[in-house]
């Protein structure tokens, strides 16, 4: 394991050292939960300073306070949302590319059917329509988000159910189960540990995008899209409500999305020593 | 040629019924309906458009018999009223489409315009310094949250430079004439400029990595053996490999593009169809929900069968079965 973090680009070595930091951040962030809920209305709309160095919200809480408390939401929802989506995604990608044929033929037309529609309609629609909760919302990113998953694993599936090992296999008589759990899953883990990487990032992206148009987590649980929801209201008055929420979130997806660059570099392109 | 055709127009049909299923399980999921269950969700629905939703879909049919009921409409092309100004759901459609189209269509036409050369730029010498640089932005665009983008144009060029409008469609006295389509095209500067830094990033990346990988091909070397010009062999024999990928990727550009003018529409208050989408998602206007819902996805698959088509016809080994898509 360490000479497998040896082998990564530094940019994903400093990436992975940034999530492991956050998540860190959201184990301490009960710390912050009293100060984030405190409303001051004599300290409104204040511009970033010393007391408060991400500034105040419309209720003058704290947004740094706010910024950090809200970490632990934004980083569960969408790793748990993104396991979801790649567990639909490889059960039907793996089941399509191992038995081929008419099975393939099938689940192939399913996943066109779920690429064909936009995202965030059907996201929108399942958020809005099944009572808030946290399930809503992971279940909505995972039944929505899953086809990119199922692509990517039935490409990978049929290209080793055909590599020696499986073939092997087969031959001397191995059960379907077994080849499965045994060669095919093991073999294509490292390329889906890089898709559940990118995943993350997008499943956060995905919430904070419920969240700022309001049909994602229920009051009092609030994520960074819900800290941003306000914004547009001050957009003249209070940058800093855009900016701080924003740049949190944007640092997070984008630390995910680089550790997932390195570990595809070093796994998929990197020959498949991993 | 004509065999290929045959068999992808034939795949779509399963498709086009699966389209059609997911958006009427949409349906079964909506409040108010007997699939959604629950008294909280029953209660946000008055009596006379829970009536209506029974007499328009039939609900108190089974459900084979409410699919064909429905599917029969949609096939006359008969998209119902809406729930809530009671005008026909295509003419709502209609009234929104050239907003959302005037911002897709730039957006899409800004994002390859200078995707391509970005790409290929960086593809043509890998490692160096202009596929480092544009790697890094565009690791960054890829990155960006459309809404946070959004807010942070707003703030600069509306609020503090004041060079553009913060939100809307047209002035309130809206000029005519050139001025008015001068108008026009600064409130669409920053929703476009939103729409299309995502697409740009994928496609650059795609782009940059199908051009670095065909420089070393044989065929290149070989334009390059007979002496062909470095730009020449990148331009005429490493780009047009490289594209086969983009063009079958640009069907599925459509449906990012709509996901995205879902948020764009909303921040910048401009009447397209994701508002509509999304104003009807929260007035539980129903039978626009569906209609946008299936209206998308056909033209995806439209878009994504021409795709794959034009694929087909600019290259023998897709038509052959040898490589392509699935």
């Amino acid at each position: 394991m360490r000479l497998f973090a040896a082998r990564l680009p530094a940019s994903a070595r400093v990436a992975g050292a940034v999530v492991v930091l956050l998540w860190i951040l959201a184990a301490c962030s009960p710390l912050f939960a009293e100060r984030a809920r405190a409303i001051r209305l004599d300290e409104r709309l204040q511009a970033p300073s010393w007391t408060h160095p991400f500034g105040t919200d419309d209720l003058g809480r704290d947004l740094l306070a706010r910024v950090v408390a809200a970490t632990p939401i934004s980083l569960a929802i969408g790793l748990v949302a993104a396991g979801v989506s790649l567990g639909i995604g490889f059960a039907v990608g793996a089941t399509a590319g191992y038995f081929g044929g008419a099975v393939d033929l099938m689940l192939s037309r399913l996943i066109e059917v779920m690429l064909c529609f936009p995202v965030l309609f059907l996201l929108l629609a399942l958020a809005a329509f099944l009572p808030p909760s946290p399930a809503t919302v992971i279940a909505a990113i995972g039944f929505t988000t899953w086809a990119g998953d199922a692509r990517y694993a039935r490409a990978e599936v049929l290209k080793i159910r055909e590599l020696d090992y499986a073939r092997a296999a087969r031959a001397m008589g191995a059960s379907t189960p077994r080849i499965l759990a045994r060669h095919l899953l093991p073999n294509a883990l490292p390329p889906l540990i890089v898709s559940a990487a990118f995943g993350v990032g997008w499943a956060i992206l995905a919430e904070a995008a419920l969240s700022f148009l309001g049909v994602g987590l229920p009051a009092p649980a609030v994520s960074w899209g819900g800290i941003l929801s306000s914004a547009p209201n001050w957009i003249v008055e209070a940058w800093w409500m855009a900016l701080f929420p924003g740049l949190a979130l944007f640092l997070t997806v984008a630390a995910y999305n680089l550790l997932a660059e390195g570990l595809r570099a070093v796994t998929v392109e990197g020959g498949r020593s991993a | 040629m004509i065999g290929y055709a045959a068999r992808r127009l034939l795949l779509a049909v399963p498709t086009l019924f699966g389209i059609a299923v997911v958006v009427f399980v949409l349906l079964h999921l909506a409040p108010g309906t007997p699939g959604a269950g629950g008294a909280d969700s029953a209660r946000r629905m008055s009596g006379k458009a829970a009536a209506e939703m029974r007499r328009l879909y039939g609900l108190d049919r089974p459900l084979p018999e409410q699919f064909g009921l429905w599917i029969g409409r949609v096939a006359r092309l008969d998209l119902g009223e809406s729930f809530v100004d009671h005008r026909p759901v295509s003419e709502r459609i209609r009234e929104a489409l050239p907003y959302t189209l005037a911002l897709n269509g730039l957006a899409l036409a800004f994002a390859l315009a200078l995707a391509i050369p970005i790409g290929v730029a960086a593809g043509a010498r890998p490692e160096g310094a202009f596929d480092r640089a544009s790697a890094a932005v565009l690791f960054a665009l890829y990155s960006l949250p459309t809404f946070w983008a959004a807010l942070l144009l707003q703030t600069l060029f509306a609020v503090q430079l004041r060079w553009l409008p913060l939100y809307g469609a047209v002035s309130d006295a809206a000029p005519t004439g050139w001025a008015g389509l001068a108008d026009r095209l600064a409130h669409l500067a920053l929703p476009v400029t939103c729409l299309t830094y995502g697409t740009l990033a994928f496609v650059a990346r795609l782009v940059r990595s199908g051009v670095a990988e065909a420089r070393t091909s044989d065929y290149v070397l070989a334009a390059r053996a007979r002496g062909a010009s470095a730009r020449r062999a990148i331009w005429g024999h490493a780009f047009p490999n490289a594209l086969l990928p983009v063009i079958t990727l640009t069907g599925l550009l459509l449906p990012a593009l709509l996901s995205g003018s879902v948020i764009v529409e909303r921040i910048f208050a401009r009447p397209g169809l994701g508002r509509l989408y999304f104003d009807s998602i929260l007035a539980r206007d129903y039978p626009v929900v569906l209609a946008l819902s299936l209206l998308s996805a056909v033209v995806t698959l439209a878009a994504t069968l021409l795709a794959d088509l034009a694929l087909a016809a600019a290259d023998p080994r897709v038509r052959d079965g040898a490589v392509g898509p699935e």
